[in-house]
């Protein structure tokens, strides 16, 4: 009982926060100051998966979500020189639009989950090892396994790779003639 | 309203909500921002929250197996692609137009 309690307040507390830092990732008028914030949001969701017991999940998410997408974001930001532009305000509308929706969301969902009896959640107890079962399951073969969705999700990381150098490297026209204002080259769009 | 408001990280309704306030905040975000890489932003905490669905539901309703947890890193796993591949376009058009304001990307053009 005691445990139980403990382990709420630790969820209220991580989803406090989680909540703050996302509205703040939202409204942040310096950008760079929104990824930060969605560093929080990142790592406090791994500390709710490490509540629900999945260690392995908690690890791969500060891995690449904390040390890899957001870096990502923070370059995204250098580059197209968003750090030193403030974002405008959103407009009335705009706001009003974004708020209507998110509440209509929000509130659809929550009816939907509340008003329905949910499957009563099965007791903890967990013999086996989440991480050594993860691993056995991606790389099993038979009908229960995730071979093949882990080899797509392979190709789909390698492609990713080669389209991203292919996007966003330098053009060949982009020499000194180009800065002079000569028209960029086209082909890679 | 079974039980709805009971005490209780063992209750599921409780993350469900969670979820839910996170993913409607990066509607908002997704609704509001301007800048290209704001958009993202609000992108990245929905896909969160839907991760931490999954892990949630795989807790509570299957414990005995980690089908919910495949699929978070199947999530995460794409997510960092769509956003590899998301930033990669953004910093390609911001050096053709000089802007990350999607609101001024109206042109298929140079």
């Amino acid at each position: 009982m005691l445990t139980e309690i403990g382990l709420s307040i630790i969820f209220y507390l991580l989803a406090a926060i989680a909540v703050i830092a996302a509205v703040g990732a939202v409204v942040s008028r310096h950008i760079l100051q929104a990824a930060v914030h969605l560093v929080v949001v990142l790592a406090m969701s791994a500390g709710l998966y490490l509540l629900l017991g999945a260690e392995f999940l908690a690890g791969v998410q500060i891995l690449v979500y904390v040390g890899g997408i957001v870096v990502l974001l923070a370059f995204a930001i250098m580059l197209t020189a968003s750090a030193e532009l403030l974002e405008d305000r959103p407009s009335q509308g705009r706001k009003l639009v974004g708020i209507a929706v998110a509440g209509l969301f929000f509130a659809i969902t929550l009816l939907t989950f509340s008003t329905r009896a949910l499957p009563p959640a099965t007791p903890p107890p967990r013999a086996v090892d989440d991480t050594v079962a993860l691993g056995r399951m991606l790389l099993n073969r038979g009908p229960t396994g995730y071979v093949l969705p882990f080899e797509i999700i392979s190709l789909l990381l390698l492609t990713v790779v080669i389209g991203a150098i292919v996007v966003a490297r330098k053009t060949p026209a982009e020499t000194p003639a180009d800065a002079k204002g000569g028209k960029p080259d086209a082909r890679l769009l | 309203m079974h039980a709805f408001f009971k005490l209780g990280a063992m209750d599921m309704s409780h993350w469900l909500a969670l979820s839910a306030l996170l993913f409607s905040i990066g509607l908002y975000g997704l609704l509001t921002r301007r800048n290209a890489v704001g958009i993202l932003i609000a992108l990245e905490l929905m896909l969160n929250s839907s991760a931490l669905n999954f892990v949630m539901f795989d807790r509570m309703l299957h414990p005995a197996t980690v089908d919910g947890q495949v699929m978070a890193i199947f999530i995460i796993a794409t997510a960092a692609a769509e956003l590899v591949v998301a930033i990669a376009i953004f910093v390609a058009l911001f050096k053709y137009r000089k802007t990350a304001d999607v609101t001024r990307m109206n042109s298929l053009k140079l």
